[in-house]
């Protein structure tokens, strides 16, 4: 072990142990680091969640086709005679086929519709969805946890398992949506993603009760492999009766989460980042604190011969020391405080779209680093005032 | 005025100056200060407050620079050197002890003696031992564990000296180093000084106030605004 290594762990334990002596004020620079890496964590789990229902609920195997020249559902519409052009279509169309050699897909339509919660009576909107029988079938790692898919035609409904739990909505309860009553046949776990967050009927159901005769507000296929969208794309070209656009079901969500996931971080960062610099103020007074009260210590282990370094990276270390443990405690707090936590939001149409707060891996991993980052930078202006303690002065004081 | 021997001199100041700025007006402490220290010599310096007591013994340090005039020991300019070189000279060639003692009070007395071989590549062992033989000189033998709290003044400064010369160091500076003991303990501390300078013949510079602590130095300097103005020889 080299000396400046020995001088440097002498320092750091010498300043470790005489922490006893500055309790109060290193805790609340803890407290303080902590309460920063907390509220960072929360948006962060926040924009996390919000993303993985989102990217969670798109397939790349899934092409969604909207009409209107719109590249969301809430404005798109296919014509009819679109729909049976594409039926008509024969040969490879990059489509999957079953084994009668019909294209497997689901047109689909979503009605907003006001729902009370079970706990409070509030009401809230939720997304109708009216689809095809082959609609859950097409969608990826959609399982059903309850009970069983609508009946085609029936006035029936399945419902995500978060909602379930959350409205109180059990197998064979009767619920009224729109003018009319619907019985829930099932509930279906979609693996927390936003499908969870709707819920499901038959399309003609939906579009009787509703009034939406005919009307079609995007089209579900499932292609023969991720690929095969650039050929769909091909042979949808070739329909001009209106425009059309196909994309695969990942990335119309994706775009989706990643505008309100970069909306919840630009609140949350400059939140932080503020809280950050008050907190690196608080850490500051803190550390000099703790080099005015180690002055004479330093000053002698300078005396004696010991490097700038040690006395620069003692203090540091110590810093850091204390940053970290507030940093771990704020992790902690925020994972028992926001993981798991429901939180929801406005998704299309209107309708309202459940998700998990998610303190993942990343989330800890950068919201922890901003907490370091504070004891680092307060640490560093302490240490180099340590550095540059008067030694004539220092060693007369009475230690 | 020119102090000491001049034949050989380990300790050698030439024309010191040293000044310091007050509210923007210049306070000289010393304006041309020569002295001589032969080694293997014991030197009480002596002198009123403001005398430039402390500023000679945190040159000789290498706390401090001179701004003109040269202060070399034994072969080295201290004079010459920068911060980082006249540490490490100090680490090296110096033991320093302290009027309030100056021990980390959160190491035991055997760490603190031990902090200046941390700066000299030894083994954990050669540490030890070197740390347990000048415990053992300084009568502490036993005591390695205690932390200073739990001891008394006197035990203390038997610490520090012991820091002071685990290194084993030609030249011990002391800065006041009964200052802060009663007369028992100060005696023991003198006796131990004397002890070092007349068996392992250190050169020892002891700033202090009391008359009585200077009867135990080879010869007596007194500073008077920044000069030396007497001289008194030990009988």
């Amino acid at each position: 072990m080299s000396t400046h290594t020995k001088q440097t762990l002498v320092m750091i334990r010498a300043n470790l142990s005489s922490l006893p002596r500055r309790l109060a004020i290193s805790v609340s620079m803890a407290l303080s680091v902590a309460l920063v890496v907390c509220v960072l964590a929360g948006f962060l789990a926040m924009a996390k969640g919000f993303e993985t229902a989102l990217t969670g609920a798109g397939s790349k195997m899934v092409a969604v086709v909207l009409g209107g020249g719109t590249n969301q559902e809430a404005g798109s519409d296919i014509p009819a005679a679109v729909i049976r052009t594409l039926d008509a279509m024969s040969g490879d169309i990059g489509v999957f086929r079953d084994s009668v050699g019909n294209l497997v897909s689901s047109r689909e339509i979503v009605v907003p519709v006001d729902m009370r919660q079970a706990a409070d009576g509030t009401a809230r909107t939720l997304a109708l969805r009216g689809m095809d029988a082959a609609g859950p079938s097409i969608r990826e790692g959609i399982t059903l946890s309850a009970g069983r898919f609508f009946t085609p035609g029936a006035r029936e409904i399945v419902v995500g398992d978060r909602l379930a739990s959350e409205f109180g909505l059990h197998v064979g309860d009767t619920v009224r949506l729109g003018a009319v009553d619907w019985t829930v046949s099932g509930h279906f776990s979609a693996r927390g993603s936003t499908f969870e967050s709707e819920i499901w009927a038959d399309l003609d159901a939906v579009r009787s009760a509703f009034d939406r005769q005919g009307q079609v507000q995007s089209l579900r296929l499932r292609l023969a492999d991720p690929a095969s969208l650039k050929l769909l794309q091909d042979k949808l070209a070739t329909i001009t009766a209106t425009p059309l656009v196909a994309l695969s079901e990942a990335d119309l969500y994706a775009a989706q989460s990643g505008r309100t996931a970069s909306l919840i971080r630009l609140f949350g960062w400059p939140i932080a980042l503020l809280m950050a610099i008050g907190a690196t103020a608080g850490a500051l007074n803190t550390m000099m604190s703790s080099v005015s009260d180690r002055t004479v210590e330093i000053a002698t282990v300078r005396a004696l011969g010991f490097s700038r370094l040690s006395a620069f990276l003692g203090t540091w270390v110590e810093a850091i020391i204390i940053a970290s443990a507030g940093a771990i405690l704020g992790l902690i707090a925020s994972w028992l405080a926001f993981n798991g936590w429901q939180a929801s939001t406005v998704g299309a149409n209107n309708a309202r779209m459940a998700f998990q707060l998610a303190v993942t891996t990343d989330v800890m991993l950068t919201a922890g680093l901003l907490g370091v980052a504070v004891g680092m930078l307060a640490g560093a202006i302490s240490a180099i005032a340590a550095t540059r303690l008067p030694l004539t002065a220092a060693l007369r004081a009475k230690g | 005025m020119t102090q000491g021997n001049d034949q050989d001199p380990y300790i050698a100041l030439h024309g010191l100056q040293k000044g310091y700025r007050m509210g923007g007006e210049a306070i000289p402490i010393f304006s041309g200060l020569d002295l001589s220290i032969p080694r293997g010599d014991f030197v009480a310096v002596m002198g009123p407050s403001g005398s430039g007591k402390s500023t000679l013994l945190n040159m000789l340090a290498g706390i401090d620079r001179p701004d003109a005039g040269t202060l070399r020991i034994g072969n080295s300019r201290l004079d010459q050197m920068g911060e980082a070189a006249r540490s490490s000279w100090r680490a090296h060639h110096m033991g320093i002890v302290f009027q309030f003692y100056n021990l980390l009070p959160m190491l035991t007395a055997a760490e603190n003696v031990e902090l200046p071989l941390l700066l000299k590549p030894l083994s954990r062992k050669e540490r030890r031992i070197r740390v347990e033989k000048v415990l053992d000189l300084v009568g502490l033998a036993g005591r390695e564990k205690q932390y200073p709290a739990m001891m008394s003044g006197g035990q203390q400064q038997r610490v520090g000296i012991a820091r002071a010369i685990v290194s084993d160091p030609g030249l011990l500076l002391c800065d006041e180093p009964t200052g802060d003991l009663d007369r028992t303990s100060a005696d023991e501390v003198l006796e131990m000084l004397r002890f070092l300078n007349r068996v392992l013949e250190k050169t020892i510079v002891m700033v202090t106030h009391d008359p009585q602590a200077a009867l135990y130095a080879r010869r007596t300097l007194h500073l008077y605004k920044g000069d030396f103005v007497e001289e008194k020889r030990a009988a």
